[in-house]
């Protein structure tokens, strides 16, 4: 039997679907608080920031349960979404990607924030008096000066997407064919004692992972 | 740092203490839940000094540690599939294995279901959006459901509304919460919340193999006398009083 | 005309409360560190708040707390260079320039960075990067910067703090160059007594967050006004020889 069936292949593809789409959103949404936390005062700045760190404290367990009491079918905001439209987000892989998006996205923001807080104030006072406006600030200055800190957040974010369990597990279920990604797999083979039929996406995950540490070290030890 | 002293010396004590009195540990199919705690509580009040741990989950998943040498005493199935695994391995004792129990299984909806499903043929329905069943691959309950589908000659039609659980309580837990729109488990389980779930319609027998519920001692275990005794409670009239309060089929001290 | 301001503004203890006029030529802030001098250049350029006051640019309101206009900095008019400079790291020379070009075509762009570059003898150093390049270049490249926009008045903050004295002179040279060519108000802010001497048409001393004395070189130093700006100007006095020497500059 091949250790690279269709079931496999099937996981291989929805976990690199779900990382990625979860990270360009951790990416959209992560640089933009990011930016917000660094550069902005304002009430309840460290309410958001404890907010939003919790999931990376948190057991993915603890936060997939949050994750159903909000978006399952009779969620305080899943509700809202199945009377409107009769969707549920449960048992998709959208609820995989947004387990992903909410572990992975406290990393991002980590990151990128301590990028972005460590440009020049002088750099973009400068820009500034020089009539470039905010946003023309944060594209020309911040973010090509911040680039090796969110490079480092989105290697990060996509790692840690693509190996997500605890949360993926409650929200999107392990529904063979739909919502199976390679962690969620490798624990239905080993659990039915299938163990060969898993190391194709052992090995394609140690791997990866591998590469990943490589990426960040290369970013890191580039000086400026 | 008086108060860390007395902590861990309670620790080490606490640790003598559990030494001291005899323990089982039974792995069960997660249907058994209620009725084998009701059960264990009976056996540890008939036997002072033993303390009984359960180990509930998939029959699969369980058959799966006990062969990967999980240290358990007693093994109970909700279907004779995997206990003959255990039993080709050489993994039970055979002369304990017996059948205790048998069970029914039961179409359910969410209590507050508005949907008008009153047989097996009314998954069709198309306001019946998802399907929970317990995963036929590792759960029994599962394995039953898909045979009663096939049966009915539904498994291909409704493929795609299906939602595999890894367990019946599981499936149960996705109605109650009502974000699925049907599912099946036995008529014990559906008896375990009767608030939030209601029986839509009775499976008829002749659908599936007939569930049957054997329970063996493992080998290996260090308490060979005492699993032995805890199945002959399973199966004592006690026993099989507390199996049929809980929706169970009772079966009575037949061998296999 | 030229730039006028009265500023009121107190943060962490410390209160500033100044009120000058500049009309055209090079007016020096002279004082201590932590006089007060350098949030004055941040106020007028808009990258602080006042908490109340005014600022006027050739008749134009940049600043009117009684009015509630406040204008951004980018729609200031002014070229402002960094005590550190604050040239971009990752932009060449000539886009640390262009960046400063406001609101001008492409042509005329291309234009404008030819004529500035020649200006300051930057020649050569378009593709380089601010890290590949000697203070003193990196001086002209941030003056160059500044003044790419037109600006109505130049704010220099401690702009040679960093230099070697042979380059010191090199650039205050320069300095009154520009002031001739592109005449416009320049405000200097330095605590080196030689630099206020030499290169101001108005000095204005600063100590302790408020202003003790405005006027012309020889009058301030000849007639300090207070003990703040005797203590000052006394110290021209173990520099006198240098200063002698600097004189012709003027």
């Amino acid at each position: 039997m091949s250790a690279i069936n269709d079931a496999t292949l099937f996981s291989l593809r929805l976990s690199l679907q779900v990382a990625t789409v979860a990270t360009v959103l951790v990416m959209l949404v992560g640089i933009s608080v990011a930016y917000i936390l660094a550069r902005k005062d304002f009430r309840g700045r460290v309410l958001l920031d404890i907010l939003i760190t919790l999931p990376l404290v948190l057991p993915p367990t603890v936060t997939g349960y949050y994750l159903v009491i909000l978006f399952g079918r009779n969620g305080f905001i899943g509700r809202f979404f199945y009377d409107l439209t009769g969707w549920s987000i449960m048992f998709t892989w959208y609820a995989a990607v947004l387990a992903s998006f909410v572990v992975a996205l406290p990393l991002m923001i980590k990151t990128a924030r301590a990028a972005i807080e460590s440009v020049d104030k002088n750099l973009i006072n400068a820009s500034y008096s020089l009539g470039h406006s905010e946003l023309e600030t944060v594209f020309k200055v911040i973010l090509p000066l911040s680039r090796k800190g969110i490079i480092a957040g989105v290697v990060l974010s996509f790692a840690r997407a693509l190996g997500e369990f605890g949360a993926t597990l409650m929200i999107a279920g392990n529904i063979p064919g739909r919502t199976d990604t390679m962690p969620l797999a490798i624990y239905t083979l080993a659990n039915s004692g299938e163990w060969s039929t898993a190391n194709f996406m052992v090995l394609f995950l140690t791997l990866i992972s591998g590469f990943f540490l490589y990426i960040t070290n290369r970013v890191g030890m580039r000086a400026v | 740092m008086s108060i860390l002293l007395c902590f861990l010396s309670f620790l080490v004590l606490g640790g003598r203490y559990a030494e001291a009195t005899e323990s089982l540990t039974v792995s069960a199919a997660m249907s058994l839940k209620n009725a084998f705690e009701d059960i264990g509580r009976v056996f540890e009040a008939k036997h002072r000094g033993v303390k009984v741990y359960f180990n509930f989950a998939g029959s699969g998943t369980l058959s799966r540690q006990i062969e990967s040498g999980a240290p358990v005493d007693v093994f109970a199935s909700a279907s004779v599939r995997y206990m003959d695994n255990l039993e080709r391995k050489g993994l039970i004792i055979k002369a304990s294995r017996r059948n205790f129990a048998g069970n029914s299984i039961v179409l359910i909806v969410p209590s507050t279901s508005r949907l008008q499903v009153s047989s097996i043929l009314g998954l069709l329905n198309a306001g019946v959006r998802r399907i929970a069943i317990g995963n036929p691959g590792t759960v029994p309950a599962g394995e039953y459901a898909k045979e009663v589908l096939k049966h009915f000659e539904l498994w291909g039609k409704l493929r795609d509304k299906l939602i595999f659980a890894g367990n019946v309580r599981q499936v149960l837990d996705y109605v109650a919460r009502g974000e699925v729109d049907a599912g099946m488990v036995y008529a014990s389980d559906a008896g375990t919340r009767p608030d939030d779930v209601k029986i839509a319609a009775e499976v008829p027998a002749e659908s599936h193999s007939a569930v049957v519920y054997p329970a063996a001692v493992v080998k290996g275990t260090g308490s060979k006398a005492l699993a032995g005794e805890f199945i002959d409670m399973v199966t004592s009239e006690n026993g099989q009083k507390i199996l049929k309060n809980d929706g169970f089929k009772p079966l009575g001290k037949e061998r296999p | 005309m030229g730039l006028s301001v009265n500023l009121l503004k107190k943060v962490r203890g410390f209160t500033l409360d100044v009120q000058w006029e500049v009309e055209d030529g090079m007016a020096v802030l002279f004082g201590f560190s932590g006089a007060g001098k350098s949030m004055t250049l941040q106020l007028i350029a808009g990258l602080m708040e006042p908490d109340s006051g005014s600022i006027h640019l050739n008749g134009n309101v940049l600043f009117d707390s009684a009015m509630k206009i406040d204008l951004p900095p980018q729609r200031r008019p002014f070229g402002y260079v960094f005590q550190d400079l604050a040239l971009f790291p990752h932009m060449t020379v000539k886009d640390n320039i262009l960046y400063g070009a406001r609101g001008l075509c492409r042509d005329e762009r291309k234009a404008g960075v030819k004529k500035i570059v020649g200006l300051f003898r930057l020649e050569g150093l378009e593709r380089s990067f601010p890290a590949e390049i000697s203070g003193g270049q990196k001086q002209r490249v941030a003056l160059a910067r500044a003044l790419m926009g037109n600006p109505g008045a130049l704010l220099l903050d401690e702009p040679f703090s960093a230099l070697d004295n042979p380059i010191r002179l090199e650039m205050r040279r320069l300095l009154k160059d520009v002031r001739r060519k592109f005449n416009i108000p320049v405000i200097l802010v330095t605590h080196d007594i030689i630099e206020a001497y030499t290169m101001a048409d108005k000095i204005i001393v600063y100590a302790g967050g408020r202003i003790r004395q405005a006027g012309p070189p020889h009058e301030v130093f000849g007639n300090p006004v207070g003990p703040d700006v005797e203590m000052l100007v006394n110290m021209a006095g173990t520099a006198s020889l240098p200063l002698c020497a600097d004189l012709h500059l003027n």
